[in-house]
């Protein structure tokens, strides 16, 4: 069962045709505990991941999240499911749900229940859609489709994304009222979404 | 399927993990019921992924700023992070298995003490009931909870003096501007004032979140407000 999924992870990985194919690197890592393999994933993302961390603002705590994320890559390299998500998109999600908890470890209150961030923030590790839309070729239309919005929506859009603020903060640091900033993102949203369904078609 | 969404900025800030914990909770109850909505966080996601991918990196293993042309002791300071994690790794415990599941679910399901019908409700009125979560979950400062109304029951006018997440668990319900069934997610704010309706045929629950309590409006309905009143 496993073997399958990272068979055809590793097909669509190859299709981006650039750069390793990290899919087939986490098969390696997911299958085989290859270290070497591993080595390769953490190269690459570990320096993304602290540049994130330092983006959002955690300098002190950004080697802290290189390292929570880069273990639950390795513990969790066989739940990557390439059809669901690429090897990018995949750390991404788990690069995010890090910081979330480590930030919420830092307020715990007394509350009785703790609902873990993982919970709140789901990452599925199989298929379930009838049709599915193949991972990289949406990554490869999402980063086409970047690069065709106008200059102020992708900052607006990378900032929100990037340095986790809110609308308010990121509209005083561009200097533009709050609903223009919404507009912004709003306009960038269906730009996006119109592209990639053109792209589906 | 759900006919009623969070919409496109609440999706990107769910995506990119600024949304509040109570908001995000709404949003992941929704998400179990709709294909529509994963469907449009893949593609958020992906936008994630594209601008991990996109970012300067920054030098692993080092805490000061390096200079760029020390190539060679950078590769040497991500080579011996690389060794440390390792080492760490395997030193440590590896945590039993969490529940697995493979796709999208209501995050509530493995935290209320029982099932939605056998739950400790506290009565507000013969036909609403109300299951405080307020003070149990880690939610930070907003209200949440669970509401049950009585088939066919009626809400007393209400308005919000914040905003308002509903997120339909069971059953359906009605107001001035439309019907809701199962999975749907309703954002209402501060200038809503409405009076939902369960549909006829079975209760309504639906899990609410709210960043300031609500008030009742109708003249006769002031005296429900202590009633109501969220234990902060």
């Amino acid at each position: 069962m496993l073997r399958t999924k990272a068979q055809s992870m590793s097909n669509t990985s190859s299709a981006n045709g650039d750069g390793p194919d990290w899919g087939e690197l986490l098969a390696q890592v997911a299958h085989k505990g290859d270290t070497m393999a591993f080595r390769k994933v953490y190269a690459h993302f570990a320096p993304r991941i602290k540049a994130y961390a330092i983006n959002q603002g955690m300098h002190q705590q950004a080697e802290e999240l290189v390292q929570e994320v880069m273990t639950s890559v390795w513990r969790n390299a066989d739940k990557y499911c390439g059809s669901l998500a690429s090897a990018s998109t995949w750390i991404f999600t788990i690069t995010r749900n890090q910081r979330i908890d480590l930030l919420r470890k830092k307020g715990r209150t007394s509350k009785e229940i703790t609902v873990d961030t993982e919970e709140l923030w789901q990452i599925p590790t199989e298929d379930t859609t009838i049709r599915s839309i193949q991972a990289m070729s949406t990554e490869k239309r999402m980063r086409e489709s970047i690069g065709e919005l106008p200059e102020e929506q992708m900052i607006a859009v990378r900032k929100v994304y990037y340095e986790g603020k809110t609308h308010q903060e990121v509209a005083e640091e561009l200097n533009v009222p709050l609903g223009t900033l919404k507009g912004r993102l709003r306009l960038s949203m269906k730009k996006l979404r119109v592209m990639l369904e053109a792209a589906e078609l | 399927m759900s006919a009623h969404h969070p919409d496109d900025l609440t999706l990107l800030d769910y995506s990119a993990g600024s949304l509040g914990l109570a908001q995000a909770l709404a949003v992941s109850v929704h998400l179990g019921y709709c294909n529509q909505c994963q469907s449009q966080l893949r593609k958020l996601n992906a936008l994630g992924g594209v601008l991990l991918e996109e970012t300067t990196p920054a030098s692993v293993g080092a805490n000061d700023d390096q200079i760029p042309e020390q190539n060679h002791s950078q590769m040497e300071e991500l080579n011996k992070s690389f060794e440390a994690l390792m080492a760490r790794i395997e030193s440590e415990p590896v945590e039993p298995p969490k529940r697995e599941s493979t796709g999208f679910h209501n995050p509530l399901e493995r935290y209320l003490p029982a099932s939605l019908d056998e739950l400790n409700w506290q009565q507000q009125t013969r036909e609403i009931a109300k299951f405080d979560l307020t003070n149990v979950v880690d939610m930070g400062s907003a209200r949440v909870a669970l509401q049950k109304i009585k088939a066919g029951a009626k809400v007393p006018v209400h308005t919000h003096r914040g905003n308002e997440l509903t997120v339909v668990l069971k059953g359906g319900f009605s107001d001035e501007l439309g019907v809701y069934h199962a999975g749907d997610y309703i954002a209402r704010d501060p200038s809503h004032k409405h009076s939902p309706t369960a549909l006829q045929n079975e209760d309504c629950v639906c899990l609410t979140v709210l960043d300031a309590p609500m008030k009742f409006t109708g003249p006769l309905m002031r005296w429900l407000n202590p009633l109501f009143a969220w234990r902060a």
